[in-house]
């Protein structure tokens, strides 16, 4: 496979994912502006800027001026914003298309069909009712795409590409969203067990769409801050883990290093991380500090990422 | 005008069953198909893009459903005419960049290939792999009557278009299976498997085991990228783009997930300039340093050679009877079309004089850029033509107002005719010459018009020929 190639099927899946993301951040923005509590409300607006990593990106195009309807345009149909959900589709579909002749034709068409069909909601027709509308649109095509990639592509090197793309977006994804709102998962935290700390974590279990899930794994009574990591960090089953997306880049990495018969220096890394995390709980991570964690695993990742393409994207090595 | 359909009023045998079907179709059918089409085409991502100052947006490009009919009687003279045109043209580019007989015979003069702008000066002396300079050639062909189909140019750099021949026909077959069924019409699909085979006759002198072919595209904002990526799939090689490319003592790789992998023949779809900034254009950011080098040590072929271009040059184009009799000693099966050349006094003053009533054509233009069509200019286009003919003669030639044939196209309520080219593609292998049954038909949508380049306004049609 051209080394190119490998570098498209990757950023195809992660602006897959990451307009997938947004969409669910969105969503959780739009249920908290049906509860009426201004000054959160605010708050909640300017913390997605922050967890989808384009806060400073706004501030330079719009200054400190945090009003909901610009940053719903902001994250949906900017072009200053390199992940609104448009520019994500939009370069999904770039990026595919150089390597049409990689992916099967229906993948291609879930891809395509879905860069002409957003098309419809447009900016200039959009009031904030349209948001419901265009979050289902997102995640619907989204898993489309999965499941097509799923069900159509053999599973090969272009298989594993396309899937740690969708991973290592995810684990990122997932690693902020904790860290943004990491104090309200303290125990020191000064409204432990309140009304409003229920509140704070349902919403954090809702932007990765793992409420439903946490709710079956530890019933009603289950929701505290120790459960919460627990199940964001840790937990195999859930598919939004931080240790279910890493399990899945080891298993793709050892994948590619089987079929290349060649070692690859992100393939050691990944497992080493793996086997640590085997090792942790959420005590453990608390005493590190979930913070602290946190930032250590992002770099991590990133370094994962960086050998990924020093291994399979330059392409030079003999 | 010959309207293909009719003779004397009456419809043409190979075309009543398609008449008959096409006005027993009621309108909401026909307007359904077609928005069906688009949306096929749409889906697959059959665009093109469009160059101007202001974007590079993507284009579908109109596609009518009335399908142009050759019988098996015409489809041979054309076949049999652009075989012999194919290996005139490569026995000369291999005679002009060697001995260069035909100029010495007196056939050519000297200063059209010596002087040619395209004429590759690098080229001189050096022995193509298998002698084959151009091996995919596009011939454009104009119908003017009952009898005639004539040459209108050859495109022997890299002519694109093909993928709409077999995309069209998928998307027909897939929309009115039952003609299909009831009429027998030469199959289109194995163009690719044909090509891949002609690529891979055309070996470098040191090539690797297992042939490693490749098809390289300057990217997607180029206007034939669906193409590039269409043949790449339907061949099984891969689509390189330049970056992909580069060459280590004199031998070219490609950059793979599991390391480099040598590269033995290149169907490049990027123009000459662009090939390599060593050696070309030192502005070229889509090329690869050093292909050139590794191509004349024999470790990798360019198909087409660089400098074929001067092949396909319309003031080449005007001695083509003569470099067939040359190198074949055939009459031309194919006609060119009666053509001036301003280089010449007496052609010039004439051109000069007629301008009305003739289209004049830069000799290194294409896609219809940069040419005149007399009886549809104001007089001041004319004027203004005029003066840059008189400046530079040599860079024109003209013809006369040529008038294509027509085919149906289903207009708003009706059918209704409009003017109609075609182009076949002719591979050149090492050891055999093939056109798959089918072409290409462009067709020049606005009423009367007769530009068919999808650049400014034209379609396209399936092309069928028929079994017998």
């Amino acid at each position: 496979m051209l080394s190119r190639t490998a570098e498209n099927l990757y950023w195809t899946s992660r602006y897959i994912e990451r307009a997938d993301s947004i969409a669910r951040l969105l969503e959780v923005a739009y249920r908290i502006n049906l509860i009426p509590n201004t000054s959160r409300t605010q708050n909640e607006w300017t913390s997605i800027l922050e967890t989808s990593g384009i806060k400073d990106e706004y501030i330079l195009h719009y200054k400190e001026n945090f009003k909901k309807d610009k940053i719903e345009n902001f994250l949906i149909f900017d072009e200053k914003n390199g992940s609104s959900i448009f520019e994500c589709i939009r370069k999904a579909r770039s990026n595919i298309k150089m390597v049409r002749t990689a992916v099967t034709l229906e993948v291609w068409n879930a891809v395509n069909s879905t860069f002409h069909d957003i098309e419809k909601f447009s900016e200039k027709k959009y009031s904030s009712r349209d948001l419901p509308g265009i979050i289902d649109f997102v995640k619907s095509r989204v898993n489309l795409i999965r499941g097509t990639i799923q069900n159509t592509q053999l599973i090969d090197d272009t298989f594993d590409f396309l899937s740690i793309g969708t991973y290592v977006e995810r684990a990122d994804f997932t690693a902020r969203i904790i860290d943004v709102k990491y104090f309200i998962l303290l125990p020191s935290s000064n409204y432990v067990g309140s009304q409003i700390d229920n509140f704070q974590w349902t919403l954090m279990l809702r932007s990765v769409s793992a409420y439903r899930g946490f709710k079956q794994t530890y019933g009603n009574n289950g929701v505290n801050h120790m459960n919460i990591i627990e199940f964001l960090i840790l937990d195999m089953t859930c598919p939004r883990s931080l240790m279910f997306s890493l399990d899945k880049i080891n298993s793709h990495l050892t994948n590619l290093k089987k079929i290349y018969k060649k070692n690859s220096k992100a393939e050691e890394e990944i497992s080493l991380i793996v086997k640590k995390f085997k090792k942790l709980s959420a005590k453990k991570i608390l005493n590190i500090g979930l913070h602290e964690f946190l930032l250590e695993f992002i770099r991590k990742l990133y370094s994962v990422n960086s050998n990924l393409q020093n291994n399979y994207f330059f392409g030079k090595e003999k | 005008m010959f309207n293909e359909v009719y003779e004397k009023r009456r419809i043409r045998s190979v075309y009543s069953p398609v008449i008959n079907w096409a006005k027993s179709l009621p309108e909401s059918t026909i307007l359904k198909r077609k928005s069906e089409a688009e949306n096929l085409f749409k889906k697959i991502g059959i665009t093109f893009s469009v160059y101007n100052n202001y974007d590079t947006s993507e284009r579908l490009i109109p596609f009518d459903m009335f399908p142009r009919i050759l019988s098996k009687t015409e489809w041979k003279k054309i076949q049999s005419g652009v075989v012999q045109r194919s290996m005139a043209l490569n026995a000369f580019l291999n005679d002009i960049y060697n001995d260069g007989e035909i100029i010495k015979a007196k056939v050519v003069p000297a200063d059209l290939i010596y002087k040619n702008p395209a004429y590759e000066i690098k080229m001189v002396g050096f022995k193509v792999p298998k002698k084959i300079y151009s091996p995919i050639i596009g011939t454009d062909i104009i119908r003017e009557d009952k009898r005639n189909f004539k040459v209108l140019e050859d495109n022997c750099r890299t002519p694109s278009g093909v993928s709409y021949m077999i995309e069209n026909r998928e998307i027909m077959m897939r929309m009115f299976p039952e003609l299909f069924q009831s009429l027998k019409i030469e199959p289109v699909e194995n163009y690719p498997e044909i090509l891949l085979n002609t690529l891979k006759s055309l070996t470098p002198k040191n090539c690797s085991k297992n042939r490693n072919i490749v098809i390289l595209t300057p990217g997607p904002l180029n206007s034939a990228y669906y193409e590039h990526s269409f043949l790449a799939d339907m061949m099984g090689v891969e689509l390189v783009q330049g970056s992909d490319l580069y060459v280590d003592q004199g031998i070219t790789y490609m950059k793979t997930t599991r390391g480099r992998e040598k590269v033995d023949i290149i169907y490049r779809r990027i123009d000459d300039n662009f090939i390599d900034p060593i050696t070309f254009d030192r502005n070229s950011c889509i090329g690869v340093p050093g292909l050139f080098d590794s191509y004349k040590s024999g470790n990798v072929n360019i198909c087409s050679a660089p400098g074929s271009g001067i092949a396909d040059d319309k003031a080449i184009y005007t001695y083509m009877p003569e470099i067939i009799k040359f190198y074949l000693g055939e009459e031309p099966i194919l006609e060119n079309i009666k053509t001036w050349r301003c280089s010449e006094k007496k052609d010039l003053e004439y051109v000069v004089k007629n301008l009305k009533n003739l289209v004049v054509k830069e000799v290194h233009g294409s896609g219809g850029y940069g040419m005149l069509i007399g009886s549809h200019a104001t007089n001041k286009q004319i004027s203004h033509f005029k003066t840059k003919i008189k400046n530079n003669p040599s860079n024109y030639i003209a013809q006369p107002i040529i008038s294509l044939s027509s085919v149906p196209i289903f207009n708003k309520k009706s059918l209704s005719p409009r003017h109609v080219d075609l182009r076949p593609f002719c591979l050149v292998g090492s050891n055999s010459v093939n056109l798959v049954n089918g072409a290409l038909t462009r067709v020049a949508l606005k009423e009367g018009s007769l530009v068919v380049n999808s650049s400014q306004g034209g379609g396209v049609k399936d092309t069928w020929v028929m079994t017998e």
